[in-house]
């Protein structure tokens, strides 16, 4: 795993001049572009909830108006996510008609990718994680889980970010991170069936595992990350600057989606935990939301957090 | 009467402590937050060892044990403190509470196992 983070991008685009163009230009700028067929483009885009952004082509559709009605279709089923176009001739919505131009969030063309390049960093690497913070949080999750779950094997993709909003599986928690240099939320999501299946091989058999039990392991989880984040960042140098600022969040039910009241991209973990015997995957995906507050600048280990008695073991007094 | 109590807010650590030392002989009793566990450790005066999280809903576990000390006047009471929290502050008070120890979770039954045996002895 790579302590920096890539972002995947929907690549709408099916110019073979412009393809290899743009499959360096992903490369280079840590995008890892995924193609689609067009029968199962909206299929892809309903299920695929760890995207940055899409880069379409204004020939996609194979005609204007084809093309105008995948875009605002494309928007209706995922808004969150920015549309960049690619034109023929200039960079500019200003000749596209008004609905498209409302779902499109900018255009290049392939002979200037340094103004994609500018656009990428605008609309999906907007914030900067440090390497040593993007770094840590895999560590302590990874050693978190591994206590929790012994028999399992763990993995960590790359990290990533992603702008859609859309809520994995169908259990997740919620911890507020606060300190001088951040103040978010910390959100694991995770499917309840397969974190059932794990219980149901561990636990004792005259409890039966039910839907509580997920959810208080998840919390627990969620509680031992925390912690540690804490321990590892923000220490007894918790002092908050400015004003406590809150904002609604926003949970649709019937969408699978929540809102931070941000535009903000958030940072995304995926760890998987297998079960070498069922082979069968659990996954959890883990996002950060800094939607309060941002300092990457300020951001630091607490000193001497090495030195601090290790997890488990009794400090006598 | 028990004779260690658990107060966690989250049943999992409950269960995995209070499960633990069960197995291993001990008499265990649980809490579910630090109001729930005051007003345990007030009605059983068996009660020779807390076991306290520190972060939990209606009553932290620091406050609960600076009330069993002051407000019900219990000088006697072991506490060990189980919590994620290592902040050197936080363990200040805990000591200028009368607790006797802090494990940072997770939970390493075998590890202290005999000192728990010891000091709900």
């Amino acid at each position: 795993m790579t302590d920096k983070p890539v972002s995947k991008v929907l690549v709408l685009d099916d110019s073979p001049a412009h393809g290899e163009n743009l499959k360096r230009f992903c490369e280079e700028n840590d995008l890892v572009g995924l193609k689609v067929r067009k029968n199962r483009l909206f299929s892809v885009l309903r299920s695929n909830i760890d995207l940055g952004a899409i880069l379409y082509a204004d020939d996609y559709g194979g005609s204007a108006a084809a093309n105008a009605e995948i875009a605002l279709k494309i928007h209706a089923v995922r808004p969150e996510l920015p549309i960049i176009i690619r034109r023929q001739t200039a960079a500019t919505l200003d000749d596209l008609p008004d609905g498209m131009r409302r779902v499109l969030c900018a255009a290049y063309v392939s002979s200037d990718m340094a103004a994609l390049q500018k656009l990428i960093g605008e609309y999906i690497f907007s914030l900067e994680y440090p390497n040593a913070l993007v770094r840590g949080i895999a560590e302590i999750t990874e050693t978190v889980l591994a206590g929790q779950f012994k028999r399992l094997a763990l993995s960590c993709d790359t990290p990533y970010i992603v702008r859609d909003r859309i809520i994995f599986g169908e259990v997740f928690s919620l911890i507020p991170l606060e300190s001088a240099w951040c103040r978010g939320y910390m959100m694991l999501q995770t499917e309840e069936e397969a974190i059932l299946d794990l219980l149901g091989g561990d636990g004792p058999a005259d409890t039966g595992a039910d839907f509580r039990r997920v959810n208080s392991l998840l919390g627990e989880i969620t509680n031992l990350i925390w912690g540690a984040f804490r321990n590892r960042y923000v220490g007894d140098g918790a002092a908050l600057s400015g004003s406590q600022v809150q904002v609604p969040l926003v949970v649709n039910h019937k969408h699978k989606y929540i809102s931070f009241g941000t535009e903000n991209p958030q940072l995304c973990f995926l760890y998987t935990l297998c079960d070498e015997g069922s082979g069968r995957p659990v996954k959890l995906y883990q996002r950060f939301v800094f939607n309060l507050s941002w300092s990457p600048e300020d951001f630091k280990e607490v000193e001497g957090v090495d030195a601090m008695v290790e997890s488990g073991e009794l400090e006598l007094f | 009467m028990a004779r260690i109590l658990v107060v966690d807010d989250s049943s999992t650590v409950r269960d995995e402590v209070a499960g633990f030392l069960t197995k291993n002989g001990l008499d265990v009793a649980t809490a579910v937050d630090g109001k729930d566990g005051l007003a345990k450790v007030k009605a059983d005066a068996g009660l020779k060892l807390v076991v306290c999280d520190v972060n939990m809903p209606n009553m932290d576990g620091l406050t609960m044990v600076e009330k069993v000390r002051g407000e019900l006047g219990n000088k006697t009471i072991n506490v060990i403190m189980l919590t994620t929290e290592s902040s050197p502050a936080m363990k200040e008070r805990g000591k200028a509470a009368g607790i006797k120890g802090w494990i940072v979770k997770p939970f390493k039954g075998e590890a202290v196992l005999e000192t728990f045996r010891k000091l709900a002895g």
